[in-house]
């Protein structure tokens, strides 16, 4: 179906020229919808690990469970290629 | 334009507290004016599946700031739906004004387990004539989600200055985030604005309005 935009009110379709743009655009955005994915969930992530940085200074014993989670969440990204893959992580428990 | 008879000084105590008859609901119903902000709504786009929502009227030196207002911006699908602007120098021909801006925003989700404020380098420009984002993260389509905020643009016709803007916006995500988009910056250019556009990348804007008001 064309695409029209909205001009002072009034419904215009669009132009050839901009319905290709508009395409290239889209197209362009959808290639890079992975890449975005993975910068969200690392950031997402990085905050989850930031949350916790304060048990890992030297004056402090790690416990292992919570050494587990930190590990897991730097893991978190390993081996994913895809969007799908990236929202479909599991978070893992903090405990 | 209605008067208070009673001077003011009469109704403040020896103790310096306004007294109780000080304003009541006869003095208040004859105000007809305050002085202050006025807005003027000068139009509205109501979308209906449109790519973009254009504004090439009523941007001139009328006033010295204009407001954009967005009620429930809905996007027709899920998808990146983050909705955009861009400005123009030639009445809408074109839309690809030199940019630099900040961006901040901050989230929460609906079962209360992520929260953050962050700056994000991701959605700021830097000499850049690509769209500015107004919120971070798509907006979701369902049908309770959507987009709301406000936008200010600051003396559009000035020929010697940049033209400042400022944004904040609210954002129901397709996760369930609430999400509060805020920045700032400038079209850098000398030129006046004489033409903004509005779109949601990458779907159409299926529902929704834009008001824009002249600000007084």
């Amino acid at each position: 179906m064309a695409r029209t935009k909205l001009v002072n009110g009034e419904r215009i379709p669009l132009t050839a020229e901009e319905e290709a743009a508009r395409d290239a655009e889209e197209a362009a955005w959808a290639a890079g919808a992975f890449d975005r994915a993975i910068a969200d969930l690392r950031a997402t992530r990085n905050r989850l690990l930031s949350e916790t940085d304060y048990l890992a200074l030297s004056d402090n014993t790690l416990s292992a469970e919570m050494n587990t989670y930190r590990q897991a969440l730097r893991d978190l990204t390993d081996g994913l290629t895809t969007v799908d893959e990236v929202n479909g992580v599991t978070w893992p428990t903090k405990p | 334009m209605g008067t208070i008879t009673r001077t003011f000084t009469n109704n403040i105590g020896s103790n310096g507290v306004l007294g109780s008859s000080a304003i009541n609901n006869a003095s208040l119903n004859n105000i007809t004016s305050i002085s202050g902000v006025s807005l003027k709504l000068l139009s509205t786009a109501t979308a209906a599946g449109d790519a973009s929502l254009d504004f090439t009227t009523g941007l001139d030196s009328t006033y010295n700031e204009y407001w954009f207002v967005f009620n429930n911006l809905h996007p027709s699908s899920e998808g990146t739906n983050w909705t955009e602007f861009q400005g123009s120098t030639d009445g809408g021909s074109s839309y690809g004004v030199t940019m630099t801006s900040t961006f901040f925003y901050a989230y929460h989700d609906e079962s209360g387990t992520y929260t953050s404020l962050s700056y994000s380098s991701g959605e700021d420009l830097a000499q850049s004539t690509s769209f500015q984002q107004l919120n971070r993260f798509g907006t979701g389509a369902d049908n309770d989600q959507s987009f709301s905020g406000i936008l200010k643009l600051y003396n559009p016709s000035s020929t010697t200055y940049v033209k400042h803007f400022v944004f904040q916006t609210s954002n129901y995500d397709q996760d369930d985030f609430v999400i509060r988009s805020f920045g700032s910056g400038y079209f850098n250019t000398t030129s006046a604005i004489n033409g903004m556009r509005f779109a949601q990348r990458t779907n159409n804007i299926d529902a929704g309005t834009i008001k824009l008001y002249g600000v007084s």
